[in-house]
């Protein structure tokens, strides 16, 4: 591929990403008549995404949209920023987000619930990828990819739930049981 | 008639309220850390325009003959006291328009040579800068696998972080398009701090997920090899990397490397070697395995071919032929580092990487703002927080400056680590708004400092260099001109009271 049709397929991604984003703020700004808009923002966005796979690759051309797309999406919701005065009081407090929760401190469920998020989480997410990697068909080299791919994930879930979830223990059951399970299923079986 | 209680729907305000706590605690427990992270993450996409910056007057090639490749290796070879372990030829390409010879001799030092179009060496490639701010990214400059591994950890906390974001964001598609700006500074910090994170989310489960697998890959091989062969994480490495020929160790003359090019250009006529790697060049198990970039639009194209000695191809993968894991580990770095569209997606992944250091900059300030809303303000928090936001800026730019008087890096990291001390250390003088200003225009000076000083110090030739010069200068006018903007504005409110 040359360079000209990349630049091209690229302003092409911009012009659909921005207009498939000016579609969706329209029907986000409209009290009624939402619908056509919104439909159609989604269904120019949508399209955007996919016409690259032909173009540009069947990955590269998605990962090219899908950056792309974020970046015109800025340029319709940055001049479209509304300037408040300095004293909003009340209306701007009730434009934010809920208050987080309060929990009494106790230092030994701080550090369960830490250790749970870190090593602990660690473990349990490596033998869910280990296992998937032992257990799942295909070919070696994707199974252990995927596998690698789903720790991250895994222990980003993992630390996510553990320090919102107050039932602790629950917690702890859970991330041990799955990596007692996830290397014990691993170790039986074998990578073959 | 009887009332009917209305079910919450997910998520209920009780989960997003304790998710916010969980959201809240990681983020500020990895704030420094991600911050760090992602600044010298937006800046490495430009790695390769900013070695051509520090090597100006190199000749750029297109291309680099069989004849030219052997002379070079050997002049480097020569160059190399001991036996040799490795020779890793880097071919030119449209982002580096020369070739590199890193030797990796077997006592441990590693040296990388440029060489000209008829394979003379012309000195050793000048890469301070690019190797401190590639390796703060990819280690800290901490030890190879516990720094590795750290950063990889924040990959997997700003993952968590954005399933906790999204979770915790009930409004999600309610507030999809507002930006209120002034007023409640709360209120501004978490308009801004969603929109980035819920707007580029593609980029930001990208680069974090990637950068968690690349940081955390040493310990999830040995835990793969720890439980499935018996410790022998080598059986693991075997699955992606060309077989070694048969071990011998008897020395013999450097490897000729000429008959493997015309092999390859026969076998790939149309495709372009990226890089070589020679392997004990200079035993008779000598090896040499050549990449071969196809063109094709597949994000990993590279064909590999290995020879041995005797230029007898023993070992070829076709990209077209590659399984999806190959393709994606392949595309690992790729994606990461935003190096798969050319300079408009490295420009994106430049913008978008800012846009997710601001989340982690945001964060902090929705915090601290929380706090003086409900009376419990942390100033010293948020004089530290200011001094770790603009110290850094400013103790980069000092590094690169630096760079433009020693080809070593390590001049570079104590500079950087004084200033960020430094930078803390003033934390105890002077209020946020006072350090934020000094950072700006610290930071705006020396880039400016920094586009005019590199020409006159380095020279003139290669264009690349006019762009990273201008677009360093530019910013750095962009930054005082923010100063200016507000000491003005300041003016005009003083004069209207």
């Amino acid at each position: 591929m040359n360079g000209e049709t990349l630049l091209a397929a690229m302003a092409a991604i911009l012009a659909g990403s921005a207009a498939g984003a000016w579609f969706l703020r329209r029907a986000w700004t409209l009290k009624t008549g939402k619908a056509p808009w919104r439909w159609g923002g989604l269904a120019l966005l949508g399209v955007t995404l996919v016409w690259p796979v032909w173009v540009l690759g069947e990955a590269r051309g998605p990962f090219i949209a899908l950056t792309l797309l974020s970046i015109a999406a800025f340029g319709v919701i940055v001049p479209g920023y509304t300037l408040r005065p300095a004293k909003t009081g009340r209306a701007a407090r009730e434009g934010l987000a809920p208050e987080p929760a309060e929990r009494a401190p106790s230092a030994w469920r701080t550090t369960l619930r830490w250790s749970l998020a870190g090593p602990i989480g660690m473990v349990a997410a490596m033998g869910l990828g280990i296992s998937y990697a032992v257990w799942a068909p295909g070919e070696m080299q994707t199974r252990l990819l995927i596998g690698g791919l789903i720790v991250p994930l895994a222990w980003g879930g993992a630390m996510a739930w553990t320090l919102a979830d107050s039932r602790i223990l629950r917690a702890t059951a859970v991330l041990m049981g799955t990596a007692i399970v996830g290397f014990g299923a691993a170790m039986l079986k074998g990578f073959t | 008639m009887t009332k009917t209680k209305k079910s919450p729907g997910f998520p209920s305000p009780d989960l997003v309220r304790a998710v916010l706590k969980g959201h809240s605690g990681l983020g500020l427990a990895f704030a420094a850390l991600l911050y760090l992270v992602c600044l010298t993450g937006a800046v490495a996409v430009f790695a390769n325009e900013f070695l051509r910056w520090e090597n100006p007057g190199v000749e750029r090639m297109e291309t680099m003959s069989a004849e030219a490749v052997q002379t070079a290796y050997r002049a480097a070879m020569n160059r190399t006291d001991g036996p040799v372990e490795h020779v890793v030829v880097i071919m030119p390409s449209d982002d580096r328009p020369w070739p590199t010879l890193r030797v990796d001799a077997e006592d441990g030092t590693r040296t990388t040579w440029i060489a000209d179009s008829a394979g003379r060496i012309t000195g050793e490639v000048r890469e301070s800068w690019t190797h401190f701010l590639t390796r703060l990214h990819i280690n800290l400059h901490l030890p190879q696998s516990w720094g590795i591994f750290i950063v990889g950890l924040s990959g997997v906390a700003l993952l968590s972080s954005l399933i906790s974001g999204l979770l915790a964001h009930p409004r999600i598609f309610r507030d999809a398009f507002h930006l209120r700006l002034g007023g409640s500074r709360r209120l501004q910090e978490a308009d801004l701090h969603n929109r980035i994170g819920v707007w580029a989310l593609p980029f930001h489960i990208t680069v974090s997920l990637t950068g968690a697998l690349l940081g955390l890959s040493t310990i999830i091989i040995g835990a793969i090899g720890l439980a499935v062969f018996e410790g022998d994480t080598a059986k693991v490495y075997a699955m992606f990397t060309p077989p070694h020929p048969a071990e011998d160790t008897r020395l013999a003359p450097p490897i000729d490397l000429r008959p493997m090019f015309a092999s390859v250009a026969a076998r790939a006529p149309e495709g372009q070697i990226s890089y070589l790697v020679v392997e004990h060049p200079t035993e008779m198990g000598a090896a040499a395995m050549f990449a071969v970039e196809q063109g094709s639009s597949r994000l990993a194209n590279a064909d590999s071919y290995a020879f041995d000695r005797a230029g007898k191809l023993y070992y070829e993968q076709k990209a077209a032929q590659n399984n999806v894991g190959q393709q994606i580990l392949g595309s690992l770095g790729q994606l990461h580092f935003g190096w798969f569209g050319g300079g408009v997606v490295k420009i994106a992944y430049a913008l978008l990487g800012l846009g997710l250091t601001y989340l982690a900059v945001g964060g902090v300030n929705i915090w601290l703002a929380r706090r003086r809303d409900k009376g419990r303000p942390a100033p010293g928090w948020e004089r530290v927080w200011a001094a770790t936001v603009w110290g850094q800026p400013v103790a980069l730019t000092c590094a690169a400056l630096v760079a433009l008087f020693t080809p070593s890096a390590g001049p570079l990291i104590w500079t950087w680590g004084a200033i960020s001390i430094a930078a803390l250390g003033a934390a105890a003088l002077f209020p946020p708004v006072t350090l934020s200003r000094i950072g700006r225009a610290a930071t705006g000076a020396i880039l400016i400092a920094l586009a005019v000083a590199h020409p006159v110090l380095m020279g003139p030739g290669d264009p690349m260099v006019w762009i990273v010069n201008g677009a360093v200068g530019l910013i750095g006018l962009g930054l005082l001109a923010t100063l200016i903007g507000q000491a003005s504005m300041f003016r005009r409110t003083l004069q209207a009271a």
